[in-house]
């Protein structure tokens, strides 16, 4: 199998950089070549193997550093990344005729990754995005992937999402509402579903932006919500996650978008929420970060839709894990958690999860010594221990400070931008959402979204903070606050 | 690109046949090309061949699409859109697929693809299995073709309509997934497919009656008085209730809805069947539930007359109470007990308070060996004959997998093994005894937890909390050992020679709460001194009038919101636990997003409308605790939020109060 596959989730197709520059671990000494994968094992399994060298590799070699070099590696690297996104959108401007579908993704990707980095869009350049978004709007409503194509629910979604993130009237009222609404019903399916396009595809994608597009803009009505909690329950497996369609396996991607639908129609007492915590809660593994699919290689872009989909569940259900609790016995086996850590276990790979804790504990050190040590009583001690406690004690479903720990050592590019995983590419698809994830787990154990997290919520300098989000749709909440009051009434 | 006028040139098609190649995320081409070829096709004299014509070129472009990004949605969708207008051949299809599939086994527009034209094409059920079983022999750790070997198999279980035949199918899957979890213990694939072959051989339950208050057949005492507002605590070995509002529980193995004056019959000489209203007991604001309250109205019962009243209430004869997948109670259900009602001495002084030192409690073998039985179940045994409906052959079954496990964890140590094997165990011994009044594995499974607690760390809170449940299971599986946690309290006066009986769960590391349906008689409770950082569920327990939560892991007030439901609760012990030390909570969140939420925060329809006041909002979860608790006693000493400023805000909120921190308020 080659490996150069990524388990990416995209609504729209993956878009390849051009420039294919290496990149990576510019400041890391040359690894030693990995000992040879253990025999007797199947490929899915080598290629977790050699993941979690590498990624342990990476961690073993910050527990290293030095408290400084540990602090600058643990840093959003904000100018390079605003650099790279500027750039990119700046590219963007002159190509915008070029025969791409899926120009609003793009757009979205780094508005939002700006936004989420508190960095403003120039005026102009703002202004040519707006008028550039406008010239995707069909006329019957919706947009499409580029000026004069058919209008697209997943880029609806993506030009909607953009414009509420540029904010402002110029922005948020060159969107068509009753046109979007028109749109959106006749994408809607007798079956409760939507497609995707006109002649396209019906499947939880649609669903969520449908719905999501339609909450943004304060046109929801019951004939849109119609049967699509019902859509969404045939999506869900047993395995507890949800599928693109019925029949297929659950995937992390589909779980958020068919979770947050639920939330967003008030339907979500429906889903089996207990079985839904077990396996999205075991996606995470030794890596600290998560995959999309049972024995899939971790992915930063499922910090988001698999980290925020916990950010959900854990909003959602306060008191924590399986809600089946006490009947469990008399249920016999139907809540059943199928702990799955990771593919192998071995004694080599155990060295992983154990190079993984040195790395927490450096973390730690590293605020022991910072600013906010003061603050930071739960510091004291035995540091890997109280990291433990503290996750575990609230009811958190899922590790957040792992979790920016994989964004941050393995995803990041100190030179801007993020990925998927060590050895892959960066692109603006994963920086998006290695950056929302990044904000999700900040501000996972806030009781407010937009209440400052607490200094040991963020890992890395407070500085790594970045603008709260609005879980369900993935904007920026003052910019989600300002939509809403603007289309409200 | 669009075409308006009707016409599909020959240049046009090909570009955009080269613009597929180049990008075939472009979906206005594809709908393009969806357009043009029905054009083509329904133009008059276009013969066979040149419809073959025009449809095998789809499915060149779509294939040199795929080449170009084999996640196209849009590419693989207009495949299916060729293949229903009847064209290509399953070879064909199953040749490309095999390519690309080799590529990626874990593509899932492939697999969706894959079962498309298997169904579409009628490849057979046993050849795709066969497939399945290739691909897993290849890579057992090919999450997706186990998916898929499941879907198949769900067909086969389908058509076998004979049970025995389709016993066999599942025998034999349980064999070939035991090749892969003996491969590698800790693959997680194998394991999810085991996890789905549970799912097969015990399908879901119809929902059942587990337990109730009263129980059948209790001869009950009430004193209580008219006066909601005023009943101290005095009688505790009878049952003090504000007599218009006696609490009848129904606690269900499930969540079910439509309990209702129509599936649930009562009849008696003081209360009319229709005058009672069933509520879920749900935190949720959910129409399912659990547990379900009924209240009867006893004030109008003669406090003279010694003869007791009998009630009777009968559910499960008729339709409508049913599960959230559609299933019915299964087993009709009569219940029958008595009443009598005694009006209340008021021999007690109002400024006794109950103190929850150990001198106070006292075993009282004797006595309680009598009162136990009475108030709690040890199954529904009175006139309610249960008929197991699990089988020989899934008790074999499990009794089977059990040893398997057990073989496998002799020779590896894996996590996934040890949680199978623990939740196994439990519901083998929930088999045999169907209102787990039998937890013969129960030591052996608080040992895998505590091991696993041991090596997998990052989830050392679950395990915790799955062990709690277990072990409260284990305490409270019998009368004998229950008895062991009763005790009399002697700390107050008391019409009754014992005094009240309370149970103690004191000290026991419990983290979570569970059980609760053996509890439901439960008026006094100490669960002081263990890690409880959740109280979910004790809202079911509608007789409640103390209890002890000091010493725990209580963080906020939000995690008290049972205590709403719990009307009868007059004293509160939460003093030293974590509340107001994380100055951030994470456990409330309300999606005020959804234009269509009805949700409130009110539950109750006699809420009181909040005062204005600035506390309310600065101390609003604690509001939404108290605000329906008329409490006498309160402890609360030792959490971060107590200060002089909540203090005074709660005697506002509390005017009932007694004493506070054990002072005695009306002595200041």
């Amino acid at each position: 199998m080659p490996i150069g596959i990524a388990a990416s989730f995209r609504f729209a197709g993956p878009r390849k950089e051009k420039k294919k520059k290496k990149l990576g671990g510019a400041r890391m000494e040359p690894p030693p070549p990995p000992p040879p994968p253990p025999l007797g094992t199947t490929v899915t399994q080598r290629d977790q193997w050699t993941v979690e060298q590498e990624v342990g590799r990476i961690y073993s070699f910050f527990a290293q550093l030095p408290p400084a070099a540990q602090s600058f590696a643990l840093e959003v690297q904000r100018d390079n990344h605003i650099e790279y996104l500027t750039r990119g959108l700046r590219g963007l401007a002159p190509s915008f005729g070029s025969l791409d579908a899926s120009r609003p993704w793009i757009c979205y990707w780094i508005i939002h990754s700006l936004a989420l980095l508190g960095e403003p869009i120039d005026a102009e350049l703002e202004e040519s995005i707006i008028d550039f978004l406008s010239r995707c709007q069909d006329p019957s409503g919706g947009y499409g992937g580029g000026p004069g194509q058919l209008p697209h629910l997943a880029t609806t979604y993506a030009a909607v999402n953009s414009l509420i993130t540029l904010g402002g009237s110029r922005s948020l009222s060159s969107i068509n509402r009753d046109k979007v609404h028109n749109f959106l019903r006749q994408m809607k399916q007798p079956s409760g579903g939507f497609r995707m396009h006109d002649g396209g595809e019906i499947d939880v994608r649609a669903c969520y932006t449908a719905i999501s597009v339609a909450s943004t803009l304060n046109i929801l009505d019951d004939e849109l919500a119609e049967k699509v909690g019902d859509f969404i329950l045939s999506c869900q497996t047993y395995e507890g996650g949800i599928a693109g369609e019925p029949g297929s396996e659950a995937h992390g991607g589909y779980t958020f978008c068919g979770l947050a639908t639920m939330i967003l129609i008030n339907e979500v007492d429906r889903l089996d929420l207990s079985r839904l915590i077990d396996w999205v809660v075991f996606r995470q593994g030794v890596e600290c970060g998560f995959q999309g699919r049972v024995n899939k290689l971790v992915d930063g872009c499922y910090s988001f839709w698999q980290g925020g989909a916990c950010a959900l569940l854990q909003k959602l259900h306060p008191f924590g894990l399986s809600e089946g609790g006490e009947d469990e016995s008399t249920d016999s086996i139907d809540s059943s958690l199928y702990a799955a850590s990771n593919v192998s276990e071995q004694e080599e790979q155990e060295n992983n999860l154990e190079s993984a804790s040195p790395q927490v504990d450096g973390t730690c050190q590293f605020k022991q010594g910072g600013p906010q040590s003061a603050s930071c009583s739960e510091n004291t001690g035995n540091a890997s221990y109280n990291f433990h406690e503290r996750c575990a004690e609230g009811g958190s479903l899922f590790n957040s400070s792992a979790l920016q720990q994989y964004i941050l050592l393995c995803s990041q590019l100190p030179e801007g931008g993020f990925r998927d995983k060590p050895g892959k590419f960066r692109d603006f698809y994963h920086t998006c959402y290695c950056l929302s994830g990044l904000t999700v787990c900040q501000y996972s154990r806030s009781k407010h979204a937009d209440s400052p997290p607490l200094p040991w919520d963020v890992v890395g300098p407070y500085s790594n903070l970045l603008e709260p989000i609005h879980p369900l749709h993935n904007v920026v909440l003052s910019k989600y606050q300002e939509a809403n009051e603007f289309f409200a009434g | 690109m669009r075409c308006c006028c009707g016409r599909y040139t020959e240049e046009a098609l090909d570009a955009s046949a080269k613009l597929l190649e180049i990008n075939p995320e472009y979906y206005t081409a594809w709908n393009y090309r969806k357009l043009a070829v029905e054009h083509r096709v329904g133009e008059s004299g276009s013969s066979p061949e040149y419809v073959k014509s025009i449809f095998d070129e789809e499915l060149k472009v779509v294939e040199n699409a795929l080449r170009q990004n084999f996640k196209s949605y849009g590419a693989w969708y207009h495949r299916t859109w060729v293949l229903s207008k009847g064209h290509s051949s399953l070879d064909h299809e199953l040749r490309l697929l095999d390519r690309f599939q080799k590529a990626d086994p874990r593509n899932f527009h492939a697999w969706n693809y894959r079962r498309f034209v298997a169904a579409l094409l009628g490849r057979s059920v046993e050849d795709e299995l066969q497939y399945t079983e290739d691909l897993i022999g290849n890579n057992f750790s090919n999450y997706s073709a186990w998916h898929n070997r499941s879907m198949l198999l769900s067909e086969i279980l389908k058509k076998k309509e004979q049970e025995s035949s389709s016993q066999d199918v599942i025998s034999k899957e349980y064999e070939f997934v035991l090749n892969a979890l003996y491969t590698d213990p800790d693959d997680q694939s194998g394991w999810f497919y085991h996890l789905w072959l549970l799912d097969q051989t015990f399908k879901v339950k119809a929902p059942l009656l587990v337990s109730s208050w009263p129980v059948p057949g209790f001869d009950l005492v009430v004193s209580g008085n008219v006066s909601f507002a005023d009943h101290p605590l005095s009688s505790f070995s009878e049952f003090t209730v504000a007599l218009e509002r006696f609490p009848v529980v129904l606690y269900f193995n499930q969540n079910v809805e439509g309990v209702n004056s129509s599936t649930v019959t009562i009849q008696s000489t003081f209360v009319q069947n229709e005058d009672v209203t069933w509520k879920p007991l749900s935190l949720q604001n959910s129409p399912a539930s659990k547990v379900w309250v009924g209240y009867l109205d006893l004030s109008g019962v003669d406090h003279h007359s010694s003869a007791p009243y009998t009630v009777e209430i009968k559910l499960g004869h008729h339709q409508g109470i049913m599960s959230s997948n559609g299933l019915q109670l299964s087993i009709p259900f009569d219940l029958s007990f008595t009443v009598s009602v005694k009006p209340l001495e008021t021999q007690s002084s109002k400024d006794e308070k109950v103190a929850w030192e150990e001198d106070k409690f006292c075993a009282c073998e004797t006595h309680l060996q009598v009162a136990i039985p009475c108030l709690c179940y040890d199954g529904i045994t009175v006139d309610n004959k249960y008929e197991p409906t699990t089988s020989d052959w899934q008790i074999g079954t499990i009794a089977e997998e059990i040893s398997q496990i057990r073989n496998l964890l002799a020779i590896s140590d894996s996590k996934i093994g040890k949680i199978t094997l623990a939740r196994l165990l439990m519901a083998h011994d929930a088999m045999s005894s169907p209102y787990a009044t039998k937890t013969v594995h129960a030591e052996e499974v608080l040992g895998l937890y505590s091991e696993l607690m041991k090596l997998d760390p990052s989830h050392y809170q679950y395990y915790k909390d799955e062990r709690s449940l277990v072990l409260l299971q284990q305490l409270l599986s019998s009368r004998e050992t229950l008895l062991r946690y009763c005790f009399c309290y002697r700390g107050i006066t008391s019409p009754s020679a014992y005094g009240p009986i309370c149970l103690r769960l004191n000290n026991q590391s419990i983290s979570r709460m569970g059980s609760f349906d053996k509890l439901l008689w439960v008026q006094l409770l100490d669960l002081s001194d263990n890690e409880l950082h959740s109280i979910e569920g004790m809202e079911a327990l509608q007789l409640l009038r103390c209890l002890n939560l000091g010493r725990n892991k209580l963080r906020s007030f939000t995690s008290l919101d049972p205590l709403r439901y719990l009307r009868s609760l007059k004293v509160l012990n939460i003093s030293h636990n974590e509340i107001g030390l994380h100055s951030i909570d994470t456990t409330r969140y309300s999606c005020s997003a959804s234009p269509l939420s009805h949700n409130g925060e009110i539950i109750w329809s006699d809420d009181v409308f909040p005062p204005e006041d600035a506390d309310v909002t600065n101390y609003w979860e604690a509001f939404m605790v108290f605000k329906s608790l008329e409490l006498t006693q309160l402890d609360i000493v030792g959490n971060a939020v107590t200060n002089e400023k909540f203090k005074s805000f709660l005697l506002k909120i509390l005017p009932k109060l007694q004493f506070l921190d054990g002072q005695n308020l009306h002595q200041i």
